[in-house]
């Protein structure tokens, strides 16, 4: 009945119904879940209407999908349903390059928007490291981040407005500029709870002047992050600031040449962008700084080639890893920039107890980092240490006053951890949003709040 | 006052049903339907304590009732600040500049406040204390409640605590003060949109001349406002002069001393009144139709013979007019029909200062939003006896 209405909504080449093709949809990059019910890959808003009303029809829930990058299980179904892939509607439906904005449907790779608009000097900011296949849609799910959100805000600052399809089926349409409450900011970040997006107004950047970037070596994870803490102490946010470890940047050298050192412990990559008169000055901060700290050495990316690469090996790092694991869990938690060096030394302490070899390559300046625990997952014992020291990692954080999710969200995966971040008040205040956007829990179920055993009070409010 | 005393008297509010007002420095009373007689004013100015300075995290916490001066003065200690740009800073308080959704003049060079919001208490209508977010600067964990209560005006419920980033404080701070001829304007609106070093702030003000710095004669004047490091600004000065130049601005004077505080006077005009004579209007829209709009509305206040003063926001393409009359009746006896009129031309203007009785018979709020009907859903399920502000906020939210 379900594959039946949906083929004749939305043609039989817009449903996949077969378990061969709806297994691809059980997984993200990371987390494994279940098969769905049905994907849909509509071309229009109508589409997607039409699917959720369908798919409400049949007791169905319903799950939105970017390109599935995501690492915690977000855009997985948990209990069958009904797929939206927003695949087919990846188009920029307009741009404004006076008023330096852009209209987007929610499949729009999120690279493919800065190429599109580049001709006329702008680009899109959030720059998150899967951006060459990530969407934008998945993005705003998620308020991703990525390494120039440091000076340039996460994704909630780069909406203007949105257009989203409700748990009925019906449109609606947010705008930052309109009175009232801020829907927009409500819907960035709630995976796909609140509503699905369907378009997205989206604010665009001039591309600065002058762009350098350097590269800082020390002996080691400790006086590099100690150095990323006394560059934010002093009130310089240059426009990322990225550190990498020793094993990280040796895994990036071997996959891409891409110009790290491999023989120090730690390296910073640190971007300014902005004016040209104010680089020299810039750098001589940040070089004293890193000396100060510990430094090794210090070195300009001369060439844009040379920016380029450093910029690649950075973004593709965490593919890298494949070279010196076969498997890792990235986690992903944000921690005070002051408290830095212990969360650094804190998570080596947790790798060295467990007998695991991490990896750090990570967003130091805004203090969110992304431990790479290696693992080979057919050794039930390292599978093991690997999901006790994750769970260590984010209770180290939570106990330095951080969080567990900086950029990747919460899913399925991490969201008994919100009770350890969250008061049942606190939680209980966010399914009130929810209560209000998604009364019967099929909008992405079962992710973001703790199952109902952990936290019974944020369970649907049964009028 | 302690959060859980707020806490107490919201439970109580809750409990008898009892409509409250929610004061924090009273400087934006202008904005909004007044409160029901009933009401009971409820003031947070007692929440007043900076709850946790951490410079070395570009961050700090405060609760709702610490003034932007306090916020400021702290800041500054550190070389830091959080550009709020709210009218007069030194009673407007944190948690009610960000209630009222206040937006100020460098937000297109630094953000809305709502973007430097990290974490935040709220007390709702029952007296629920609840979390969000946090002290650090990237958080994904569940709703980013933190900028749903920003610009709510209270009514979901009252900000105890916030938390922020701050920024540092740019080295340097120039003014401009330019005699703008009327056929120089639209090409100086053009130029500044262009320029190198983006002005943290710029506009074009007609009138206000009690508030506002500089002499306009009967054509309007503009001010820009640099903030850059020391070694932009020099370069900066020359391309804004030639450029303004070449638009034909005939002088450009610079301006090096208390720039700051030329600032301050211009953004406390916009709630400036004038005695019971005055309403004023904000209009928001695109910079490149502002000009247009702030002279449509310049030509209807003539038309109802309404002596009119505007701001234009160059940078962010806000226009704020007030009008006014020689004494209260002679403002009463036009401003419903110009306020009729008014929003026909700008459906979304709204009511921002003015003390004249009539106010409350005025579209305040101007355009009601989309998606109004969630909102009230919203609205219920956090304050279902609409206890906070009653009646007062857009859409009678």
């Amino acid at each position: 009945m379900l594959h039946e209405r949906l083929i004749d909504a939305l043609g039989a080449d817009a449903v996949k119904t077969a378990p061969e093709d709806l297994a691809v949809y059980a997984f993200d990059a990371y987390t494994t879940g279940r098969l769905p019910a049905a994907v849909v890959l509509p071309r229009s808003t109508q589409e997607v209407s039409a699917a959720v009303r369908i798919a409400r029809d049949c007791g169905e829930p319903i799950v939105p999908r970017g390109a599935g990058t995501g690492l915690c299980g977000g855009a997985v179904p948990t209990e069958g349903g009904v797929v939206i892939s927003f695949a087919r509607m990846n188009r920029v439906l307009a741009f404004d390059p006076a008023r330096r904005r852009a209209r987007v449907q929610p499949g729009l790779i999120n690279l493919d928007l800065s190429r599109h608009v580049a001709a006329s000097g702008l680009f899109y900011a959030p720059d998150p490291s899967s951006q060459k296949i990530s969407t934008i849609g998945g993005n705003v799910a998620t308020n991703a981040g990525g390494p120039h959100c440091l000076s340039y805000g996460t994704t909630v600052n780069h909406v203007l407005g949105l257009e989203v399809v409700d748990e009925r089926g019906d449109v609606f349409h947010t705008d930052v500029d309109e009175l009232g409450y801020d829907l927009t900011a409500a819907l960035v970040g709630s995976e796909g709870t609140l509503g699905i997006v369907t378009a997205a107004w989206v604010r665009l950047m001039r591309v600065p002047e002058a762009v350098r970037v350097w590269l800082a070596t020390f002996p080691d994870v400790e006086s590099a992050s100690d150095a990323v803490s006394a560059i934010v102490a002093a009130g310089i946010v240059p426009t990322a600031l990225e550190m990498m470890d020793r094993i990280a940047a040796q895994a990036v050298e071997a996959a891409f040449h891409a110009g790290y050192p491999t023989d120090c412990g730690a390296v910073l990559l640190i971007e300014n962008a902005g004016f040209e008169d104010d680089m020299n000055a810039c750098e001589s901060a940040l070089a004293r700084i890193a000396r100060e700290r510990g430094a090794t050495s210090w070195r300009t990316a001369r060439t844009q080639a040379e920016r380029d690469a450093l910029w690649a090996g950075r973004k593709g790092a965490a593919g890298a890893m494949g070279r010196i694991s076969p498997n890792y869990y990235l986690q992903d938690v944000c921690v005070r920039r002051s408290t830095l060096p212990k969360a650094l030394h804190a998570v080596d302490e947790i790798a060295r107890t467990y007998g695991i070899t991490v990896a750090n390559v990570f967003h130091a300046g805004d203090g969110n980092l992304h431990p790479m625990l290696c693992y080979d997952k057919r050794d039930r014992t390292q599978v093991q240490a690997v999901i006790e020291s994750g769970n260590e990692i984010l209770r180290a954080a939570i106990a330095l006053g951080g969080t567990v999710s900086g950029e990747h969200g919460i899913g399925f995966e991490k969201r008994e951890a919100m009770t350890e971040v969250y008061s049942t008040a606190d939680l209980a205040t966010m399914a009130r949003v929810r209560d209000v956007f998604d009364p019967a829990r099929a909008l992405n179920p079962e992710k973001i709040f703790p199952s109902g055993a952990a936290c019974p009070e944020v369970k649907p409010q049964r009028p | 006052m302690t959060i859980d005393e707020l806490s107490a008297s919201l439970a109580d509010a809750h409990r008898d049903r009892t409509p409250v007002t929610i004061v924090g420095g009273d400087t934006l009373r202008g904005m909004g339907r007044p409160p029901l007689a009933d009401a009971i004013p409820l003031s947070v100015r007692g929440l007043d304590a900076i709850v946790e300075d951490a410079p070395a995290d570009l961050t700090i916490a405060v609760q709702g009732g610490v003034t932007l001066r306090a916020l400021a003065q702290t800041l500054a200690r550190h070389g830091t600040q959080v550009p709020f740009d709210a009218p007069l800073p030194g009673e407007a308080t944190v948690g009610g500049t960000l209630a009222a959704g206040w937006l100020g003049p460098r937000r297109h060079l630094y953000g809305r406040p709502r973007d430097v919001a990290i974490g935040s208490t709220i007390v709702l209508a029952d007296g629920t204390v609840a979390r969000a977010g946090g002290m650090v600067v990237k958080n994904v964990s569940g709703y980013d409640m933190s900028r749903l209560y920003i610009g709510s005006f209270g009514t979901l419920g009252v900000l105890a605590r916030i938390n922020l980033k701050t920024i540092a404080a740019p080295e340097r701070t120039r003014l401009f003060a330019i005699r703008l001829p009327e056929h120089t304007r639209a090409r100086a609106f053009a130029v500044l949109a262009s320029l190198r070093v983006v002005p943290a702030a710029a506009w074009w003000v007609q009138g206000y001349k009690a508030q506002i710095d500089g002499d306009d004669g009967a054509e309007g004047r503009m001010l820009v406002f640099l903030e850059c490091s020391d070694a932009v600004l020099e370069g900066a000065t020359r391309e804004l002069r030639s450029a303004l130049g070449r638009a034909g601005v005939p002088e450009t004077r610079v301006i090096d001393t208390g720039t700051r505080e030329s600032f301050e006077r211009a953004i406390d005009a916009y709630v400036a009144n004038v005695g019971e004579r005055s309403i004023t209007y904000r209009m928001h829209g695109f910079v490149d139709e502002a000009e247009a709009r702030a002279l449509g509305a310049i030509a209807l206040a003539r038309q109802f013979e309404l002596r009119a003063d505007t701001i234009v926001d160059a940078m962010n393409g806000d226009v704020i007019l007030r009008v006014s009359d020689l004494d209260a009746r002679a403002l009463g006896a036009k401003i419903e029909m110009f306020d009729d009129a008014l929003h026909d031309l700008a459906p979304s203007a709204f009511v921002i200062a003015g003390a004249h009785p009539s106010r409350a018979l005025l579209q305040v709020w101007g355009a009601a939003p989309a998606a109004l009907e969630r909102m009230r859903a919203l609205k219920a399920r956090f304050d279902p006896h609409g206890i906070l502000n009653p009646g007062r906020f857009v859409g009678g939210l």
